[in-house]
Formats: C-alpha cells, structure tokens, sequence
C-alpha cells in the first residue's frame, strides 16, 4: 500500500499548483494551500522514513517509458534523506515567503507559489527517480518548473538571468545528462539505480574505459551545471535576481542539491564508488570541486552585494558536497552525504536573513550595513551562527560533514596523494569561509554606520578605509535628498493593519476588492490589488474596454490615462534607499527584539526554525535521523567494495 | 487482396471535395459540414486500418486486383497506418478550429479535401508512380490554399512554392524514371527486389535514381538549402492552412523519403553505396543547425516556427539516414509526433492573431495572462518541440540519439542533443516574451491601429477568451459546463462586436483580420497539447505498432 507513497509525494505539490491557482482571487486561502500541501507532503515523507531506516523499500512503476526502461519513483535512503529534507524547509520557506512576498507587495504571487509548488514536485521526482531516465524527466521539469521563479520580476536583468539559467540547465539537463543516459544504457543495457554500480558497467569500463570515462563525464558534469560546478556556475550568482525565499529553498538547497544529489546518484549508484575511482574520473570530478571551492571562496570576498556573496558561497559548499563523493572511502561519502543537510539549514538561515534585511530596511549591500545589528540583532545574530557553521566551526552543521570529509581525505591520502591536497583544500577553504562571512556579522555588530571599514575589504587599501553611510557624507548627490527623507523608521516595517498609505497595504484574509464589479486579480494576474496599481499594469486597457463596451463614452480614455499617471507618481513616491535612515538605525530594545519587532514573525520564525536546524545537525545529527540514513547508505553502497591498500 | 477501406481512405475525400462545389450551387456554408462528415469518416476508417494492422500486420489492397507488377497496390504497414491516423486527426483537429476561425469559402473545402485525399495517398500507396501522382494532387491542393490567403503577398509564395515544389516534383519523377528503366518495375515491393537482382546497388542508374528521388523529396520535407518555399508559403497562407500544410505536407514529404529508402532501395543500398546515406545525413544534419539559427532571428512567429521545422526535419530525415532500428522508429515518431506539435502551435497561433491580431515575437509581450489557456497549451507544446520530458518531443529525441549512437555517428548524436539548445533559443525567446516581457516595454511594436482595436470590440473578444480560459483551468469538470457558458460569452460578444463596429472599426478588422475567437478554438489547441504529453508516455506503444514494420525493412 505505501509503495505509492513516492508518487504520491510527487503528486501532492503537482495537484496543489492546480488549487493555488484556483485560489487566486484569494491571497489566504491560496497561501493555506501552500502550507497544507507542504504539510501533507512531508507528512507523506516522515511517514515513510521508519520503513527506510528498517531496510524497506518503497517502489512504485508506471510501466515501460522508453525502450524497455520503467518510470520507476522508489525510496530509498538516499532518495529520502533528499526528500525529507527538501519536503520539511519547504514547509519553513512557505512560511517566510508569505512575509516576504507580502512585505514588498510583490507581483504575480499566485504565480510564485504555484511555481514553487511545481519546483518542489519536480524535487521530490528528482530524489525518488528510480533511473537515469526517470530522473532526467524531473530534472528537466525542475528547469522549467523553477523558470518563472528566476525571471519572477521581469526586468530585463531578471529576463536576462532566466535566458541564462535555461540555458546553462538546459545544457547540463538536455545535452549532458541525456548524452551519458543514452551511453550509459548503450553500454550497460540497463539504467536502474543499483546501489554500488550497475554491475555491467563494471565489465565494461574493463574492456571500454574510455567510453566509460566520457559517459561518467558527461553525466557528473551534466548534474554538476545544477551543483554550480565551475565552469559552469555562472547562473547561480545571476539567478539572485530571484525573491529571496527563492534563493534559499531552490538555490541553496532544491535546486542546487538537486545537481549535487544527480552527482551522487551517478558516482554511487550508476558506476559505483569503485569504477569510479578506477576509471580515474571520481578524483578528477574532486579535483575539479576542489578548484570550484576556492575560486568561489575568493570570489565571495569580492562580492559587496549579500545575495551574490552568498550565491558564491553556495557554489564553494556544493563543491564540498561533489569533492566528498570523488574522495574515495566510507569517511569522504557520509561527511558529503551530511554535507547536504547540513548546508541546507545553514544557507537557508543565511539567505532568510539576507531576505529580511532586504525587506525591512531595503539594505543588499555589505557596504551598507554598517551597525545594522542594532536595527534587526535577532535576524543578524541567526546570520553569525549560520555562518560560523559555514565556516565550520565546531557545535555547528557544517563542522560534522567536514570533520568527516577531513578524515575521509587524509585515509585517501595514504594510498592516493591527491587525498592530501583534497584536504589541503578542505581546510583552506574554512579559513576563506571566514574571511568573507566575518566582515558581514563584524559590521553589522561592531561598526558604526558614520565610521566603519570600506566593504568588500579587499577591494580597498591593505589597513582599511573609512567611510560612513549616513546620509550627510553619502557624495551630496541633490537627487537623493527627497528619497532620505521619506523612509522614516515607521516607514521600515510592512504594515499589515490596513491602514497605511491607501490602497497600499491590505487585509489579506479578505477576497481581493471589487474594481467596478470585477476582482482585480482577473484582469491581472498580480495581487498587489489597489486599483490604481492593477490600471498602471495594463490594466487600462481592460477596464476602458469594459467602459467602452458599457458606455461607449470617449471621456471614459481620459479618466483611466490620469489614473495610469497617479499610480506612476505613486510608484515614485515607493521609491527604495539603502543604508541606514538619516541618524543611523534605531536600535532595538530587548523587549522589542524579543517581540520579534525588527520584522514580522512570518520571517522570523522560519529563520529561528532554520538556524536551530543548523545547530542540532551540528550538536546530534545522528538523532535527527540524517547520519542514520547516510550509515545505511554508505553500507548499501561500499558493500561488496575494498578500499584498495 | 481485396480491402476496399484503403481505397476508400483515399478515394472518400477525393469524392467529397467535389461536393462543396456541386452543393454548393444549391446551397450556402456547406463546405465545412461536408468536409466535416468526409473527415469523420476517414477518422473512422483509420482507425479501422490501424486497428487491422495492429493485429494481422501488413496487408495490401490491389486496385482493380490487377497483379503488382502493372497494377496498382495500396499497403497499410505500421508506419502507414501510424501516418494515415496522424492525417485523420490533424484533419479533425484542422476542422474543429474551423469552424469558427477558418475561412467560408466553398473551394477552400475543397482543396482541403483534395489535399487530405492526396496525403492519404502518398501515406498508403505502394507504388512508385503512384505516390508521385498524389505528390503533385497535393501540391496543387496546397498551392492553392497558400494563395487562398488572397494577398499579393500569398500569391507570391504560392506560385513560389509552385516554381520549387514542381522542380523538387519532377526531380524526382525523373528518378523514378531511371529506376524504372532500370528494372522494368514500379511496385515498391518488385523494386525493393528487382534492383538488387537485375542491375545492382552500385549501378550508376539506380545510384542516379536515388539521387533524383532524394533530392526531390527534400524539397518536399524542406531539408536546407531545399527549404526556401516553407517559410513564405506558411507565413502568408491563411491560419487554418498553415496548421494544416506545416503539420502534414512537409511530414507526408518526409515519409515518402523514408518509405522509398526503406522499401524501395533498402539498407542494402546505403551499405553498397555508403555515400548516399552519409551525403544525406550530412545535408539532414546542417538542416538542424541551419533551421534553427534561421528560426532565432525571426520576427515572425508563423515564420519562426517554419524554419523550426526545417530544422526537425532536418533531425527526421537524419534518422531515416542513419538506418538503425531506434533511429527510424525515433524517426518515426517524432514525424507523427512533430506534425502533432506543430499542428497546435499554428493553431495556437491562429487564436491569438484571432483575438489580437498580433504575429510577431514582439509583439505577443505578456499575452500569457491574456488568453492563459492557449498560451499555456502554446507554451506545454514548445516544450516538448525542445525535447522535455514527458511529451511526444522527447522520445523522439531519445530514440534518434539512441539510434545515433548505436550507428556509430558521434556527430549525428552530439548534433541531436545539442538541437536542444537550438530549440530552446527561439523556444525560449517566445516563452519569454509571453510571460514576462511587459507589454508597455515594446516600443512601437504595437501599432495604433492595434491599441484601438483592444479598446474596441478587440477587447470584447479577447475577455470572452479569457473567461473560457479561466474557466478551463480550473478543472477539466468544469470544461464542458464553462464550455456553454463561454460560447454564450462569444456570441453575445459578436452581437456587440457588430453593434459598435463603425467604419474605424472594420477598417481596422479588414487589416488586421481579427474575428471572436470560440471556445472550440481554444479547447483544440489545449487539447492538442495534452496529446502531445499523454503520447510522451506511448513509447511501448509506438514501438509495438512500428516493431513489425521496423523489422520487415531491417
């Protein structure tokens, strides 16, 4: 009966896309969709997990696909460590995108969360696939899928990222991973997930290395595009153009972990660690990985604005997440393995914080946060734990995984000197961890807004340089005189009350207002719902068509034309600032703090959930369940295999 | 040998297409009732056939039960019956979009039928002399169409395409000319054996007579450089016919390329004469490449999506060429599966210059939240024109890089798979432009003539649409319920469209040619599409239906 269970999780966040749209005219109710499809999926993949941890198997075939190939979703361990956790931070980043959409009053929300309905769908497919093919089905669809997340506002630069996106997934999806598919099931005959390798690839990387070599190649870097493997990284840094909550659940961990689960599927269950190692392309992949973690590292020091700093930091610790799995040995597998949970508590702690600043203070630059801790010290204190996690600091997430990839690379070393370098790399690159994380939490807590080192660090003078933001020394630029002075500190929080400026904020759990009879939403698919803003988006035209059609009167143009200029004016008066406002950042009292007053708890909250993952998977990993899936599957995968002597 | 319902596959709409214009002496708006029957009867008929040939395998039908080596035979093998079933629900699907969004013109039905027969014809007949016959019964049926489009500009293409089409027709009426002086043959099935019995595969006659077929058959599958008659004559023919041509003429094209290399030259041939397939597939190869860079710096989007057929043609008669098992049968899918695509796409583009009267890239900017069922079933059916998994596209895709593979030919293969991201350049730059491009960010590209028009009874129509649209999406349940109510919608919205027409108006509407567009037009595009991701899950299918075929040729 539970061996559905896989199609069903799959299916769950499909059919809600289909109900979050049916509730468009409803913010709330669509928003309940959300977190109940997110509940009900995790539920079904909790439900699952005592029957992996036992040894069962939950396999479910919608027959032949292609070529005698099945459409197979089975759980396994792997596929559950992945599920369980993409499943259970979507329902925390559900949560956060709700403050965070609302809070800006972005655009076209029904299409955001249907969209991440759809992205966590094409996930759950990603970790259950049964086989090369059935996982390249959702990796495509994930592409897709996760498409209208990166272009979401529709700039040019937002379009450009989602060209580039489409395009660097699409090559590693498209041509990569489908070239080695089909080479592998040309070898082999056969593209089942087999714990430890398919056995008749083995026969034949004996006879037919080179073909072997090219078809481990083509799908280790196929997936590795989605992972941020350089060179191919480039999409990541761009696609920060995206809503926060969408870089962190999809870049930080769906996405992203995605290509580094593709690469461990590939490396443990389609070649096997062994043929991996002996076809020579397991270490060339860590090598590889190794040089991505420390380019991305130094390019994260260069990086002034948070989302692109993290992006690079994303990149450098998926790069963890491949070099483990080419580090040949039970040690290098399960500190990878634990790597991708633990990288996802911490990244997702790091990019809700980001996204609050963003939110609350419309502050994206290093450079601009100077003493910000004072203005939102909860959201910045999660940030410094998150990131000494990063960093790999013991008590912490990412201490575990590495300490174990550390061990894993040394026992390499004593037959394999690549191992030495490995880890040589390893611990480089926690240094330059610091090194980029340290100047974020050490300005935002330590530093003045009037006086504090020049960021990025490195771009200035060996010593430092002096600057402050405050609006007094900011160049004296006319144009910005109005802007400082309209973003008082009330003006810093979204205000849910209704009873800000008109029209501008509103009681979602009310149906959209009727705009002459009609929802709003119907003839515009944005919610940010005040009737001046839907005439701004082409709207016009729509309602000087009903006019028309009801009046016939030409006066009708005119009115909807001065309309369209009041809600341009409008949008100005919107017009955003970083930094801190003229004074500097008001701090906040203890009892505001611990009111959570510095945003709204639909993001404080999921940021208090992520960063408390952070730390238990730092502090009892082993009783969170994670490890005692990655012991199951590093046994089911070194079984049968020698470490050579 | 007697199977009359063969005969009558391609015999029923030769007949009825002289009913529009006998009826019609009579009576008025016949023509599409009447194609209507003949359509719906071939459908049954097809179905018939295909279900014969799934069960008994290969049977022929001698006309006049003269012997094979004078008379005539008609053949239903797997691969015909797949074609003729492809022909009889594109007819359908063409028809049910007509009925509102096609022309009225007696003759037009006409020459649909006429053309609907000839394709039948090349689709079934198993002789040589015969298929060109039914070549040129369709070219003339689809000159004539392209040129009912009753601007200078379609007139231009049509006798275009009448210029290179007659050449690429004679080409290879002259092929089989050298073939049958040669063998003394012209029944498929006589030459497949004659020819290696009599002169040989390397004779300079039957290696010249490949050559003549070939190249006349490219023309007819708008293989590049053969392709300069497609682009024109899809762009300035009507809506209908556009759909109508690009999903069938082209593909019946290539299908006759293959049947002729499978059953009349045989994998023999490329064996003995390696040239032949390697020059072919190196042409079919560049035709990939070229297509779809051509199809990128379109403005157009009938335009855009012919030259994305050159570039799957390209990709089809790569298979053909290459001559292993997954190569033909993925040729042979993504022939069906192709035409299926692109039958909707045209479609899809046919309701949106319906209700907007808009045809190039830029500006169809945001037009996805305007008529989001069209633009999504639009957007499902690009997708799978890329190869995303799971529609009809994709194992297309996988059989034919399968196939390449397996024929040794790592450039055929790379250049297969990276026809991905080819497509996805223009499938994306479309995409694109539907969803997020702002629709006040295109300057210019939106004539004044065009912003009246959505003020005016433009707007009207298009609100119909969107109800409809909105109405679908919510649930299939709902479909047939909304289905009403939506066409109540457009039709009251005719009256008012009619009331408030002033001169401006139908200045305007005689530019531009926007018309209401009906739920039945929305509902075949949407329709098409699901098809296109349902048939993704059909590989076993296909390869049970084709497997005989494929092993009788191999």
């Amino acid at each position: 009966m539970m061996d559905n269970f896989p199609l069903y999780v799959v299916l769950v966040s499909f059919f809600g896309m289909f109900g979050i749209f049916a509730a468009h005219r409803r913010p709330n109710v669509r928003e309940a969709v959300t977190v109940v499809v997110a509940l009900a999926k995790f539920g079904l993949v909790a439900s699952m997990v005592p029957g992996v941890l036992a040894g069962k198997t939950y396999v479910f075939s919608a027959g032949e696909f292609v070529a005698g190939i099945e459409f197979v979703l089975r759980a396994d361990p792997l596929g559950t460590l992945f599920a369980s956790l993409a499943s259970l931070l979507w329902i925390v980043t559900s949560f956060y995108s709700i403050g965070y959409m609302r809070g800006l009053d972005e655009h076209s929300q029904t299409r955001y969360f249907a969209s991440f309905a759809a992205s966590l769908s094409a996930t759950m497919g990603i970790a259950f696939a049964g086989n090369l093919v059935t996982i390249f089905v959702f990796y495509e669809l994930l592409s897709i899928a996760t498409y209208p997340l990166v272009a979401h506002d529709g700039t040019d630069e937002a379009r450009s990222a989602g060209r580039k996106y489409l395009a660097y997934t699409m090559f590693g999806g498209g041509v990569l991973v489908l070239a080695g598919t089909v080479l592998v099931f040309f070898l082999a005959g056969t593209v089942t997930f087999t714990p430890g390798g398919i056995e008749g690839l083995a026969d034949v990387a004996n006879s037919n290395e080179s073909a072997v070599q090219l078809a481990y190649l083509l799908l280790a870097v196929g997936f590795g595009v989605k992972a941020g493997l350089m060179p191919l990284h480039q999409w990541l840094p761009t696609a920060m153009v995206a809503p926060t909550p969408v870089s962190g659940l999809l870049h930080a961990v769906a996405v992203v972990k995605s290509g580094a689960f593709g690469v461990a599927r590939v490396t443990l269950y389609v070649f096997g660690p062994e043929v991996a190692y002996r076809i020579g392309m397991g270490v060339a992949i860590s090598t590889l990985a190794a040089f991505t973690l420390l380019a991305a590292s130094f390019i994260a020091l260069r990086k002034d604005h948070l989302k692109q700093r993290l992006a690079y930091s994303t990149v450098s610790q998926l790069s963890y997440i491949v070099l483990g799995l080419g580090i040949f040995g039970p040690y290098g597998l399960i500190g990878a393995l634990l790597h991708i949970p633990a990288h996802a508590f911490m990244k997702l702690t790091l990019f809700f914080c980001a996204g609050a600043a963003h939110v609350e203070t419309h502050t994206d630059h290093i450079s601009e946060m100077a003493g910000i801790g004072k203005r939102m010290p909860v959201v910045f204190g999660a940030f410094a734990l998150a990131a000494a996690g990063m960093a790999g600091i013991p008590l912490f997430a990412g201490f575990v995984s590495k300490y174990y990839m550390l061990i894993g690379a040394a026992e390499m070393g004593t037959f394999a000197p690549v191992g030495y370098y490995l880890a040589g790399a390893l611990l480089v690159s926690g240094v330059l961890n610091i090194a980029y994380f340290w100047p974020v939490v050490y300005t935002a807590f330590f530093e003045a807004e009037d006086d504090h080192d020049a960021k990025p660090l490195v771009d200035h003078r060996p010593g430092g340089e002096r600057r402050s933001t405050l609006a007094v020394t900011d160049g004296g630029d006319p144009g910005d005189e109005d802007a400082d002075a309209d973003i008082g500190p009330t003006d810093l929080r979204p205000d849910f009350s209704g009873s800000g400026s008109p029209g501008e904020r509103r009681d979602y759990s009310e149906p959209a207002p009727l705009v002459e009879g009609k929802y709003a939403v119907d003839a515009n698919p944005s919610d940010h719902t005040t009737p001046e803003e839907d005439t701004r988006d082409g709207g016009e035209d729509r309602d000087e068509a009903r006019n028309g059609s009801e009046g016939r009167n030409g006066a009708e143009a005119h009115t909807a034309a001065e309309e369209a200029d009041t809600a341009h004016e409008m949008d100005d008066y919107d017009a955003h600032h970083e930094g801190p406002p003229p004074g500097g950042w008001r701090r906040l009292s203890a009892a505001e703090a611990f009111r959570g007053e510095e945003t709204t708890w639909f993001m404080l909250g999921p940021i208090l959930v992520a960063v408390t993952g952070a730390v238990l998977v730092g502090i009892i990993p082993y009783e969170l369940g994670f490890l005692e899936l990655i012991e199951l599957i590093v046994e089911g995968v070194l079984s049968g295999t020698e470490v050579p002597a | 040998m007697s199977n009359p319902e063969l005969a009558l596959l391609v015999a029923v709409p030769i007949l009825a297409a002289t009913l529009p214009l006998l009826v019609g002496l009579r009576f008025d708006s016949v023509g599409w009732p009447i194609a209507t029957v003949a359509a719906l009867v071939e459908a049954g008929l097809a179905v018939f056939v295909a279900s014969r040939v799934a069960t008994e395998g290969r049977y022929v039908h001698s006309l006049g039960n003269y012997p094979r080596q004078y008379g005539i035979e008609l053949v239903a093998d797997g691969f015909s019956a797949a074609v003729v079933l492809l022909i009889a629900v594109v007819t359908l699907a063409v028809l049910g979009y007509a009925r509102r969004g096609g022309a009225r013109e007696k003759t037009y039905y006409s020459a649909f039928l006429l053309l609907c027969g000839g394709l039948m014809g090349i689709g079934l007949t198993g002789d040589v002399f015969n298929m060109f016959v039914f070549l040129e019964i369709v070219g003339l049926a689809t000159y004539a169409l392209v040129a009912a489009g009753r601007s200078g500009r379609s007139a231009l293409a049509a006798l275009k395409y009448l210029l290179v089409g007659t050449a690429g027709a004679s080409m290879y009426l002259v092929g089989i000319g050298f073939a049958f002086v040669a063998t003394g043959t012209l029944n498929m099935a006589e030459l497949s054996r004659a020819i290696p019995e009599t002169v040989g595969y390397s004779d300079p006659l039957v290696v010249a007579s490949f050559s003549f077929v070939a190249v006349g058959l490219s023309v007819k599958a708008a293989i590049f450089p053969l392709h300069t008659w497609m682009p024109d004559a899809y762009a300035e023919a009507p809506d209908t016919v556009t759909a109508y041509i690009a999903a069938l003429v082209s593909t019946l094209g290539a299908y006759a390329l293959a049947r002729i290399i499978y059953s009349v030259y045989t994998p023999a041939f490329f064996e003995a004469v390696p040239l032949a397939g390697d020059a072919l597939v190196a042409f079919a190869t560049t035709s990939i490449v070229a297509g779809s860079v051509l199809a990128v710096i379109q403005s157009d989007v009938k335009r855009m999506l012919a030259y994305s057929s050159v570039a799957q043609f390209g990709m089809i008669v790569a298979a053909f060429g290459l001559g292993t098992e997954q190569a033909l049968l993925g040729g042979a899918i993504h022939l069906v599966g192709h035409g299926l695509m692109k039958v909707g796409l045209f479609l899809g583009v046919g309701v949106i210059a319906s209700a907007y009267g808009v045809r190039t890239v830029r500006e169809y900017a945001n037009l996805g939240y305007r008529s989001p069922v069209t633009v999504a079933a639009m957007g499902i059916l690009l997708l799978g024109l890329v190869g995303i998994p799971p529609s009809v596209g994709f194992l297309g895709k996988w059989y034919i890089a399968w196939g390449a593979i397996e024929a040794g030919a790592p450039v055929v293969a790379a250049v297969v798979l990276f026809s991905t991201l080819l497509t996805l350049l223009y499938v994306a730059r479309l995409l694109e432009t539907l969803y997020f491009r702002p629709p006040d960010d295109v300057e210019g590209a939106v004539p004044a003539a065009d912003v009246r028009l959505r003020s005016d009874g433009g707007g009207d129509a298009d609100a119909g649409t969107d109800d409809v649209s909105a109405d679908a999406d919510a649930g299939t349940d709902d479909v047939s319920a909304d289905a009403d109510a939506g066409t109540d919608d457009v039709s009251a919205d005719v009256g008012a469209y009619v009331d408030v027409d002033d001169a401006g108006m139908a200045e305007i509407n005689a530019g531009t040619g926007t018309r209401p567009v009906s739920f039945g037009m929305v509902f075949v595009v949407a329709a098409i599409a699901v098809a296109a991701v349902a048939l993704g899950f059909a590989g076993p299918v296909f390869e049970g239906f084709l497997g005989p075929f494929l092993e009788a040729v191999l």
